[in-house]
């Protein structure tokens, strides 16, 4: 986590998964440096009017009526469409672009050729399907497709490599230039060897996970417009500062020629961090054709071209002790990021104390979408190893799997002291009463028919702190009004309700009282929403912001009440003595005080208020049908920390939708590419499978609430452990383990036929 | 989801209609292609034609090519953008509208096909300022986050309460099936669309 800040704050956003994977929490963060102003607190918990109750979102309003508009929505005068013509081939050399056919088309303003047939490298081959080819602008988008058809590339189809597998044989083509495979990383503890030897029991398989897309449901894009040399973007991103910068380094111009504003985002879940390609064509374009420009994606580009989970693959060999001690874990790892992205994952997941560990890894190259961060970068793929390399040793050892997890999960690194971002030791037993864990059967469902039961659960850990670089700004108005202005962006998670939560709490006013203007750089600096940085960076640096602003009010106000600032209290709509409540004034009464000069004053995160590292596990009980290999999950039971809870309805919101997200990568999700051409074969909704409301379980959430910690952020935690569980209740179902992800129904099917003939376990 | 749906037992006529679009079956079935052989049949386009929508109430007049989807033409021409463009083949249910009462896929549905119906979006639930009841209910129940399926969900909640009142928690989620979110609403959207309030808002017709 304390390299993955270093990298956001250093403004890099080409984020690849596994650095950002922490360590255990007690490992992370060094405490920032000392606070600038006064020391600042949240109120005591008894005085909290809004902080920890549940909210409804200011925008949902908005949102349910369809009047919010989102970068795809908005439509500027004379604005023009852009569409992209991508590569259909996975692997190709440009030999010729022709775009005359397309600029001669009625209605079409500027057309742009995006690769050199004489270039270099990357500049004059497609590395993947979609690599984008050309771009054109015209008055309708029916008339810009019309002239993507248009154009004319002469393509030479190279081999391409589809799989991870394909990309390390021998024999593969070279097709990056640096090389198909990367070098191989080390990580190691102990004398993984010797301990293997002394184990009592010792399990040994492959383990795999897929690709996985993030399919959010609002597309990459934007609106570009040209003012001069000054551009306005509209972009769908998780992070207007960081597009900003992306854009302006791009088109070298200064930064402070582009405004970016993203008022309602549809989704991005880690792949709208960076700064997005797509966009800056977008601009060429509108300063092409000296106009706007709206460019948005398609859905079968999004697929593959805007980042996904990589695929992961293990070869484990794990041991535990007679007394159930974990004593090795042993892994070579591989993945595919696509071309030329890392696959990195860490295993054994750090929860679990293997006293010896290994991990050989390598990232494989293939013709196929640079992945991108995906929520909870490298966590579920190296759970679900780990988690189910457990529940083996555990069969082995004929231990109860809980059990085997309470003797071997980390805990405070001093017994004595409670460590309130370790608390799986507390949460399992928490979740097994409720999932009924004393029902739960051994391996394999001794019922009669084909319908099994079986249960199995799986921890998580993330970081969660926030970022030291984040600004505020907070604005009395002699009116009364409160403006709490700040550069972040609300993804979907209700950050515009939070900053409102918190401005509100501190003026001592109802939510309706404060204004919260987010998603534009022309607010100050705060981080990209990534790796569920945002509550604890935004919440604690706007508290700030808005104290500081209260204070300069009591100091106008102090004098008239007789008493000094520093005993006044702001609660209730009024300012008043904290020791004696009436005597005081209205918040308009008070704000009249400043005459015509407004407060405006800024903020900067500080410590104290917020905190990092969560805890979490997650129970799942499902049926499989061992005769159509259809898993169905009946319910998830959830117990999730995340310090202090700001909202608990978009908290709770928060942790359905992780579960939900997992249950996809547990059962349907699945980015299939053919093996002979490496171009996907669903680039839809339809096969591209994703949960959907008949496919909803039973979900029981435990939101543990920390109050005395300050928040931590809620965004990944939740998405983790959800498909490690699954696969191990389905293994406790059928009886048969499932080594890979998805467990589609063919999956299921041939586990069990391998069993037949031989047997897995 | 939808392919998988057909072959569980209870696929509905409305599942699906919703899965290959209204489109093509209003065409096939209900249109006035029923003239014999085509015959007779103006022949519209390739270049636009004047085209009246009737859309929350008002008519509009556009002028569209006939390959213009009604979700297109919602979206580009009369910026009514409740109705999102997620998948634009009929499968994620964000571009879902009330065409004469019953819930149709805007993306599969061209714009020509839609003059004479009477169509409804999100936009045209709320009367003045006063949200439906449906859709004070995603808000209550927090049925929704970043908020581009909704519109989506909330006419198909809508469409399903606007015919049965009382729905079951199956009902409810069969009607709900043939939309898609990515944030994972589901089990606030269902809490939503069976709160008695939602249905007490909601215009029998």
């Amino acid at each position: 986590m304390a390299r993955r800040r270093k990298k956001l704050e250093a403004g890099s956003w080409k984020l690849e998964a596994g650095t950002q994977q922490q360590p255990p929490p007690a490992a992370q963060a060094a405490p920032p440096p000392a606070p600038q102003g006064p020391p600042r607190n949240w109120p005591p918990v008894a005085d909290r009017t809004l902080i920890g109750k549940s909210i409804k979102r200011l925008d949902g309003p908005d949102k349910a009526q369809g009047k919010a508009k989102y970068t795809y929505d908005i439509i500027r005068p004379g604005m023009l469409y852009g569409r992209l013509l991508g590569s259909p081939h996975a692997h190709a050399r440009i030999k010729g672009i022709d775009l005359s056919a397309a600029e001669k088309l009625a209605g079409v303003k500027a057309v742009l050729a995006l690769k050199d047939p004489a270039g270099e490298g990357a500049n004059g081959k497609a590395f993947y399907q979609g690599d984008e080819i050309a771009a054109v602008a015209a008055t309708t988008e029916e008339i810009a497709e019309d002239a993507v058809r248009l154009i004319k590339v002469e393509y030479e189809p190279l081999q391409a490599l589809a799989t991870a597998a394909q990309a390390m044989s021998a024999d593969a083509p070279a097709v990056f230039p640096k090389g198909n495979v990367s070098q191989q990383s080390l990580q190691q503890e102990g004398d993984v060897e010797a301990a293997l030897k002394s184990a009592a029991h010792i399990v040994e398989g492959t383990y795999s996970t897929q690709v996985q897309t993030h399919t959010s449901l609002e597309t990459h894009g934007g609106i570009c417009e040209w003012e001069g040399e000054k551009l306005t973007a509209w972009v769908s991103t998780q992070a207007v500062h960081g597009a900003r910068d992306g854009i302006a380094g791009s088109l070298k111009i200064p930064q402070t020629n582009v405004r970016v504003i993203t008022d309602y985002m549809g989704g991005g879940f880690g792949s709208k961090l960076g700064f997005d390609y797509q966009v800056v064509v977008c601009a060429r374009l509108a300063k092409l054709a000296n106009a706007p420009v709206k460019l948005m994606l398609n859905r079968k580009e999004e697929h593959l071209v805007t980042g996904n989970r990589p695929s992961a693959y293990a070869k484990v060999r794990a041991g535990v002790d007679a007394k159930g001690k974990l004593v090795a874990f042993d892994a070579e790892t591989w993945g595919t990021g696509g071309a030329g992205a890392g696959a990195a994952f860490r295993v054994p997941y750090p929860i679990y104390v293997f006293p010896s560990r290994r991990q050989r890894h390598r990232d494989a190259y293939t013709n196929a979408g640079p992945q991108r961060a995906f929520r909870a970068p490298g966590h579920p793929q190296a759970s679900f190893i780990t988690e189910v390399v457990l529940d083996e040793l555990a069969d082995k050892l004929r231990l109860d799997p809980l059990e085997l997890r309470m003797r071997n999960v980390l805990s405070a690194t001093d017994p004595s002291q409670e460590d309130p971002s370790r608390q799986w030791r507390k949460y399992f037993p928490m979740g097994a009463e409720k999932i009924g864990w004393s029902k739960r059967h051994p391996t394999g469902d001794p019922a009669s028919g084909p319908i099994k039961r079986g249960m199995g659960c799986a921890g998580n850990t993330w970081g969660g702190a926030g970022s030291r670089a984040t600004r505020a700004n907070c604005q009395i108005l002699p009116d009364g009004s409160v403006l709490a202005r700040i550069g972040t962006q609300d993804i979907g998670t209700g950050t515009r309700t939070l900053v409102a939560i918190v401005a509100a709490e501190t003026m001592g006013l109802p939510l309706t009282g404060v204004k919260a203007e987010i998603g534009d750089t022309n607010y100050p600096f705060a981080p990209g929403s990534g790796g569920s940085v945002t509550v604890a960076s935004v919440s604690a640096t706007m508290r700030i912001a808005c104290e500081n602003a209260r204070d300069e009010l009591f100091a106008k106000v102090a004098p008239a009440l007789g008493v000094e600032p520093s005993a006044l209290a702001a609660k209730d709509g009024r300012i008043q003595v904290k020791d004696a409540p009436s005597k005081g004034m209205t918040w308009r009464e008070a704000c009249k005080l400043l005459g015509v000069q407004p407060i405006s004053a800024d903020g900067a995160f500080g410590p104290g208020l917020s905190s990092t590292g969560t805890s979490g596990v997650q129970f799942a009980d499902v049926e499989v049908d061992i005769e159509t290999g259809v898993t169905r999950v009946k319910r998830i039971v959830c117990v999730q920390d995340c310090g202090t809870i700001m909202d608990k309805l978009t908290a709770e919101s928060q942790v359905y939708g992780g579960i939900i997200m997992g249950l996809g990568f547990a059962l349907y999700e699945n980015r299939i590419l053919d093996r002979n051409t490496a171009r996907m074969v669903n680039p839809n909704m339809e096969w591209y499978l994703l949960p959907g409301m008949s496919d909803i379980p039973e979900i029981d959430i435990t939101l543990v609430d920390q109050p005395d910690r300050g928040p931590v952020g809620l965004g990944e935690p939740p998405v983790i452990s959800t498909a490690a569980a699954v696969a191990n209740a389905v293994a406790n179902a059928i009886g048969v383990r499932v080594r890979k992800l998805p467990l589609s129904p063919d999956a299921i099917l041939q586990a069990l036929n391998e069993e037949r003939t031989g047997g897995t376990l | 989801m939808a392919p998988k749906k057909k072959d569980e037992p209870g696929f509905s006529r409305r599942s699906f209609l919703k899965t290959v679009g209204a489109g093509g079956v209003a065409a096939g079935v209900l249109g006035p292609a029923s003239t014999a052989e085509g015959q007779n049949v103006k022949a519209i386009g390739p270049a636009a034609s004047p085209i009246q929508l009737n859309v929350n109430g008002k008519f509009h007049r556009l002028e569209v090519e006939p390959r213009v989807t009604l979700l297109d033409a919602l979206r580009t021409r009369l910026n009514i953008t409740g109705p999102k463009r997620v998948c634009d083949r009929g499968s994620c249910g964000a571009c879902t509208v009330i065409l004469d009462g019953r819930t149709v896929y805007s993306c599969s549905m061209l714009a020509i096909e839609a003059q004479g119906k009477v169509i409804r979006t999100a936009e045209g639930l709320t009367e003045g300022t006063v949200l439906h009841s449906v859709q004070r209910a995603f808000c209550d129940h927090d049925g929704l986050m970043c908020g581009f399926c909704t519109p989506g969900f909330v006419t198909a909640a809508v469409a399903l309460l606007e015919k049965n009142p009382k729905p079951t928690r199956q009902e409810a989620r069969k009607a709900l099936d043939g939309n898609i979110c990515r944030c994972g609403t589901y089990p606030r959207v269902l809490e939503a669309a069976l709160n008695p309030k939602s249905a007490a808002g909601v215009k029998r017709g």
